[in-house]
């Protein structure tokens, strides 16, 4: 049993930064129905953008949020007033295809400026780990990411609940031609909820480019375990993101340490698979 | 009735050019052209799925891989006929539909989306973990060097013949009429006596079965598999470019969007970097402009439609 403990903390704290991957596209989701496949694209151009102004003004990682997350709102917001609101209402088929559109133009833009090459945000935090009682270690950067990731949930959901515009954009999501009679202009509320997932992204993509290394095609990737992240807990629910990223996190290191490390993503997305099998709407998702 | 006879024309010209190419034509243009038939057939399979079935699946790459797959294990650990190879890539994908389809189709909307993509990319890391097909190495499909050129384009011209036609009587038959009625409302429909899961069922399995030949076409011409490429995201992102440009819901969509890919493709290749963002601003523009396709919106401004799936 005792061997495990360390890849079940490994792996809750691994599914806080997972939550924060995933929460972007949840709220899309929650309040567009809309499904926005560039989302792992914006998580990386933030942590390229984190690069670049940690190599121009030497600063630390965690405080370039200070400048990434502003602009990865003007961007998110500027994205759903001139592409996404174009499109809003028309369907699925066309959201999904400018998202792509919009992620492939991003991922290659990057590989002009960046290079293939492997990059990551180097801190101390990375080299540090915390000795558990002499059992096992656990790198201090999963517990930043994990703190961070619990302030990001916890700021949103009372955002949602105490301010105006949070209401205003539950409105919009529960039912959309009350909340235009009551004078919500949804096209801006999109504009802002974009910028507020964009600037989760951010988030997210500062803290993976903090632990792992990226490249500018490891967007899909992360995609992907958004995607799991939000399918298991249920798209559109906050609480349930933060479950699907604990379970995702968990079923991967436990089930990596149990068949091979060459497994770690096959494990998670059999949980991802058999959640999906059992409640179609995943564990929080209200069907 | 000279619409019909136009629409004869048309198709008779377009068949006699297809199959006497590679009497007249350079190496260079029959694999452009057998390229241009292999995504056709593909892409109108993909487009059966989601443009008249209201599944869009983003893991055809499944079928793709497998597909492929199965014709590099067959023909070059067991040296069974490249023929026979190809032809079971699209039965081995069809149990594969099988066996997914009871989870799958308790999924909707996004939720298939996403799920069909997650096995996909399961099945691409079991292949890269998997010693017998040699890892992440990928294998070459060496007996497809003993074809030749002429050979693979024939084989890629009857399959997007095939399909085209099979999408073509599949929608004059009554399971299309049971599809529309579904497109239009499903509630209804149902109430009619319209059996919804079986018409979804029969047309994935059709869609996987001649997905998993196609792609055994396609890689006669590749010669070389690689599970990450194989299994890739980026197949169903290249259908969902070509059924878009040319225009979800139409039999002749894939068709010209499969044309306008691959050209863009080929002269695109000479600007490395800024292809694909090209490739991602006429998606984009597309949408924007010509909603329904190159093929939807010239059929709504002029009427005519080469496949008429609509009884007069």
């Amino acid at each position: 049993m005792i061997q495990f403990l360390e890849p079940i903390i490994n792996g809750i704290l691994l599914g806080g930064l997972y939550a924060v991957v995933g929460i972007g596209l949840s709220v899309i989701f929650g309040i567009m129905r809309q499904v926005n496949l560039a989302h792992g694209e914006l998580m990386i151009l933030a942590s390229y953008f984190s690069l670049l102004t940690l190599q121009l003004l030497g600063l630390h990682p965690l405080l370039t949020f200070l400048l990434v997350l502003p602009a990865m709102f003007i961007f998110g917001y500027l994205i759903q007033t001139f592409l996404f609101n174009r499109v809003m209402g028309k369907g699925m088929e066309p959201f999904l295809m400018i998202s792509f559109g919009l992620s492939i133009i991003l991922q290659n833009a990057l590989l002009l400026i960046f290079t293939p090459d492997a990059r990551s945000l180097k801190s101390s935090l990375v080299i540090q780990s915390l000795n558990v009682y002499g059992l096992f270690h656990v790198p201090l950067i999963y517990i930043v990411n994990c703190a961070v990731s619990i302030l990001v949930i916890g700021l949103l959901h009372q955002f949602m609940k105490r301010t105006y515009l949070g209401w205003a954009i539950s409105a919009s999501a529960e039912d959309l031609s009350a909340a235009k009679l009551m004078g919500i202009n949804p096209k801006r509320v999109y504009a802002l909820a974009m910028g507020i997932a964009a600037v989760t992204a951010a988030i997210s993509g500062v803290l993976v480019g903090m632990t792992f290394t990226f490249y500018p095609h490891s967007g899909t990737q992360y995609l992907i375990i958004a995607f799991g992240v939000v399918i298991i807990g249920g798209l559109g629910s906050l609480p349930g993101t933060f479950v699907g990223g604990l379970i995702l996190g968990i079923s991967q290191l436990v089930g990596g340490r149990i068949i091979g490390p060459g497994f770690q993503l096959l494990s998670g997305y059999i949980i991802l698979l058999v959640v999906l099998t059992i409640r179609p709407q995943g564990i929080l998702g209200r069907g | 009735m000279s619409a019909k006879r136009i629409r004869f024309i048309v198709i008779i010209l377009a068949l006699a050019v297809l199959l006497t190419t590679p009497l007249w034509a350079s190496r260079y243009v029959v694999n452009v052209w057998s390229l241009i038939c292999i995504y056709a057939a593909l892409a109108s399979m993909w487009n059966l799925l989601a443009g008249y079935s209201g599944m869009i699946s983003l893991g055809q790459q499944m079928f793709i891989g497998l597909g492929g797959y199965t014709l590099a294990v067959l023909s070059v650990y067991y040296g069974l006929p490249i023929s026979l190879s190809v032809l079971l890539g699209g039965m081995i994908s069809v149990i594969l539909a099988v066996l997914i389809s009871l989870p799958i189709f308790r999924m909707k909307g996004v939720y298939f989306a996403i799920g069909t993509w997650i096995i996909a990319e399961a099945l691409g890391i079991c292949f890269s973990n998997w010693g017998y097909v040699r890892y992440g190495m990928g294998m070459f499909i060496q007996p497809a060097y003993k074809l030749s050129m002429s050979s693979i384009y024939y084989a890629a011209v009857i399959i997007c013949i095939g399909s085209i036609a099979l999408v073509y009587l599949l929608l004059r038959s009554n399971l299309g009429l049971a599809l529309m009625a579904i497109r239009d409302d499903d509630v209804a429909s149902e109430a009619v006596g319209v059996n919804i899961f079986r018409c979804k069922f029969t047309c994935f399995l059709i869609s996987a079965f001649v997905t998993g030949i196609a792609a055994g076409i396609l890689y006669l011409n590749a010669i070389f598999i690689q599970p990450f490429e194989a299994f890739g995201i980026g197949w169903t992102v290249k259908l969902l470019f070509i059924v878009i440009i040319g225009g979800i819901g139409t039999v002749e969509g894939p068709i010209a969007g499969a044309i306008i890919f691959v050209f863009l493709q080929q002269y695109l290749s000479e600007y490395v970097g800024f292809n694909l963002i090209i490739f991602g601003t006429i998606a984009i523009m597309v949408i924007f402009f010509a909603p329904k396709g190159i093929v939807g919106t010239f059929q709504n401004k002029f009427g005519v439609e080469l496949f008429p799936v609509r009884r007069q």
